[in-house]
């Protein structure tokens, strides 16, 4: 399917589910709501005509302002892909686990809970596997994150 | 390694020991100098050069130096490559598995400084000298062969003004 298909099929079939985000991105991009996210990517799965059966990519990001987590799809029987989006919860960031529709996921989600200290609901594994076991110094992917030893690049004022 | 311990205390004080001192120190610093087995130890990019320069083109053989696989059977480490926080304590356990006496050549930005991930990183451990005691500092990003080889020549030229009164 192209772009344009794939826009016009999701934004047919789930309604106000997903929303389409202008970000001039090549892929399109579409937000999900943070309740709605297992049963959507259930759904993308499942459906025949996405078949989004392929999950590249799930990560967080930290903007400064929120909290974000996000996930590339692609489907391998049909060639296409998409990227979606979730906002997540600043003060209790949280988010369902995808391992049962995505076997992938599992270390994905386990980095997001170590690097970024988003809950993942769900798993049942989440252990510390890529900072060192005794690290007692919080979620390093986190902007407002500080360390004895960290030193932040100099700002150059022009 | 006993009795060489021992040479100086008792050959010093009869006429004439000092040469006989002199002299054992020169061929033991001699031996030790000329055959550094290195630890194979690489751990990012500057492990491509390491191994060039043990390759045929720089030939690190013609300085004695051979790779060795166990830290038991190597007298330097030569740490190749950005050091991160959790390799640290792998590093100091494999310095601590080797026989005395034991030499470190810190190879490369990374090791002296942190390198490139001085700054924003949380992950990499800025200077090796956290962690094990350096005798030769390399810079480069990654130092090229030359610099590694004249490193390892710094090295020799170190290990030959050891005085056997200061052995462990």
């Amino acid at each position: 399917m192209t772009h344009d298909e794939i826009k016009s099929y999701i934004e047919k079939t789930f309604g106000d589910k997903l929303t389409l985000l202008d970000t001039g991105r090549c892929e399109p991009v579409f937000e999900v709501k943070l309740a709605d996210w297992h049963d959507v990517a259930r759904a993308l799965r499942d459906d025949q005509t996405l078949q989004f059966d392929y999950l590249c990519n799930l990560g967080g990001t930290d903007t400064g302002e929120r909290l974000e987590a996000h996930c590339q799809l692609a489907s391998i029987k049909k060639s296409h892909r998409v990227d979606l989006k979730v906002v997540l919860d600043s003060g209790n960031p949280s988010l369902a686990s995808v391992r049962d529709i995505w076997p992938a996921a599992n270390w994905y989600e386990r980095e997001m809970w170590e690097l970024y200290g988003i809950n993942i609901e769900g798993h049942d594994n989440l252990t510390r596997f890529l900072l060192p076991d005794d690290w007692d110094q919080g979620h390093p992917m986190r902007k407002n994150w500080d360390a004895p030893d960290f030193v932040r690049f100099p700002e150059f004022n022009a | 390694m006993g009795l060489i311990k021992k040479l100086p205390v008792y050959a010093e004080k009869i006429p004439g020991g000092s040469i006989v001192t002199t002299s054992v120190e020169a061929i033991l610093n001699h031996g030790q100098a000329s055959s550094i087995w290195y630890l194979l130890f690489g751990t990012a990019c500057c492990a491509i050069e390491l191994m060039c320069t043990g390759a045929a083109r720089y030939d690190f053989d013609r300085l004695g130096m051979i790779f060795r696989a166990s830290p038991r059977q190597s007298d330097l480490i030569i740490a190749a490559g950005t050091i991160t926080k959790k390799m640290a304590p792998r590093l100091r356990r494999l310095y601590d598995q080797m026989a005395e006496p034991r030499y470190v050549i810190a190879m490369g930005g990374c090791t002296i400084k942190g390198g490139p991930f001085y700054y924003d990183s949380y992950a990499v451990e800025k200077g090796i000298e956290h962690i094990v005691p350096v005798d030769v500092y390399i810079p480069g990003c990654p130092p090229r062969p030359e610099s590694l080889l004249e490193g390892c020549l710094m090295l020799q030229k170190k290990i030959k003004q050891q005085k056997l009164a200061d052995w462990q």
